[in-house]
């Protein structure tokens, strides 16, 4: 299995708060190790690593995790997806929660 | 029915963005035409979305405001239906107050979604009681909202919102149905209906008033927009109603999607 992490540079050269945010609880839970591959997506270079890889495989966000394997590739776009059911990491349910508003803002009017 | 509703609004979204500036105005106004004609109204969405699915795997969430019209509006067109309300600990005493008089007025089995009370105490132990001022509400409505909404949608198959095209810039292109996506996962499909996708507030207040609907009595003190008491305050005029919420938080990026420079965004801003 070959994981690759694409983050995000964005167009005013500042990195994305949220691949930061991913970033770090990788750190945190010691899964860097686990990264085989780190991508940027530079919004202001589109022939850069990421922006390529993310052409190729039709995402349209970032960060997102490639997982490569005798199967073919799979795309995680939803971190504690990715945490979950690939590195088998434990998910808190706030935690999930917090990033399905991060990626869906406008549910906190609900 | 469902189904075919779906298809109806790709077709709003395609006509709404396929008007070009060099004149052709017949073709634009056939196409503009064709889109209004596409949508349903409220009261055919919700009577569609009801009728669509088990009366226990449907419900509406009723947040306390003006979203009253989707429980009003059901009840005249025949149904009891499923409603639901996210009661965060924070909302104001009127609200509490409000909830119980639809309750009553509508002889209706309100369900009162609770957060978890130990997220809530670990959120509260580790950064007091009123850590969106500072760290943002993004933890707090997690815990407090999110978290326990998506632990009842998992039970149910479809949802009805009283949100709003007008409400927010991120809700612009608001389908009236669609399948969502936040709280679907691999093996569980759920729909999400918003019958007032195309209404303006000044629509709902014209429902509100002339069907003598009960509203919640903090409209009138200026509040437009009603969640929690510390992050909602009224407004004045002219004021878009998302300023009545979180009116401290910058207005910073929240940008995911990836956007080559010079190159139309190919998703609306979302958080990170
Ligand atoms: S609106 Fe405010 S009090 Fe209510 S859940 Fe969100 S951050 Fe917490």
């Amino acid at each position: 299995m070959k994981i690759t992490f694409v983050k995000k540079i964005l167009a005013n050269g500042e990195p994305c708060a949220k691949c930061a945010d991913v970033e770090a609880r990788l750190r945190t839970g010691n899964y860097l190790s686990r990264i085989d591959e780190t991508q940027v997506a530079d919004e202001r270079d589109p022939e850069s690593d990421g922006m390529r890889t993310a052409a190729r495989l039709g995402v349209e966000r970032a960060p997102f995790f490639v997982v490569e394997n005798d199967g073919g590739e799979v795309v995680y776009t939803v971190f504690f997806k990715f945490l979950r059911e690939v590195l088998e990491a434990p998910v808190s349910n706030s935690a999930e929660a917090s990033e399905i508003l991060r990626d869906n803002p406008d549910l906190d009017l609900i | 029915m469902t189904a075919q509703r779906i298809s109806q609004n790709d077709s709003h979204g395609v006509s709404s963005h396929g008007v070009d500036s060099h004149g052709r105005a017949d073709e634009q106004a056939e196409e503009q035409s064709i889109a209004v004609s596409l949508d349903a109204s409220p009261q055919q969405v919700l009577e569609d979305a009801l009728s669509s699915f088990d009366a226990d795997k449907i419900a509406i969430s009723f947040s306390g405001a003006e979203d009253i019209v989707l429980v009003d509006m059901a009840v005249k067109l025949g149904f009891k239906p499923r409603v639901f309300c996210l009661d965060t600990g924070r909302l104001h005493a009127e609200t509490y107050q409000f909830l119980e008089r639809v309750r009553k007025h509508y002889d209706l089995a309100l369900e009162i979604l609770s957060p978890n009370g130990d997220d809530v105490a670990e959120l509260v132990a580790e950064k007091g009681l009123f850590s969106f001022y500072e760290d943002g509400h993004n933890e707090c409505c997690s815990v407090r909202k999110i978290a326990p909404l998506r632990n009842h949608l998992g039970k149910l198959d479809a949802w009805i919102t009283g949100q709003r095209e007008d409400q927010s810039p991120t809700r612009s292109d608001l389908p009236q149905d669609q399948i969502d996506k936040a709280f679907s996962s691999d093996d569980h499909t759920l729909m999400k209906f918003n019958p007032l996708a195309r209404w303006t507030s000044s629509q709902v207040w014209a429902y509100i008033r002339q069907e003598s609907v009960p509203y919640n009595p903090l409209h009138d003190r200026g509040f437009v927009s009603i969640g929690c008491e510390p992050c909602t305050r009224a407004i004045g005029p002219g004021e878009h109603e998302r300023a009545g919420r979180w009116w401290w938080e910058e207005a910073t990026a929240k940008e995911c999607g990836l956007h080559a420079q010079n190159v139309t965004p190919l998703i609306p801003a979302s958080g990170g």
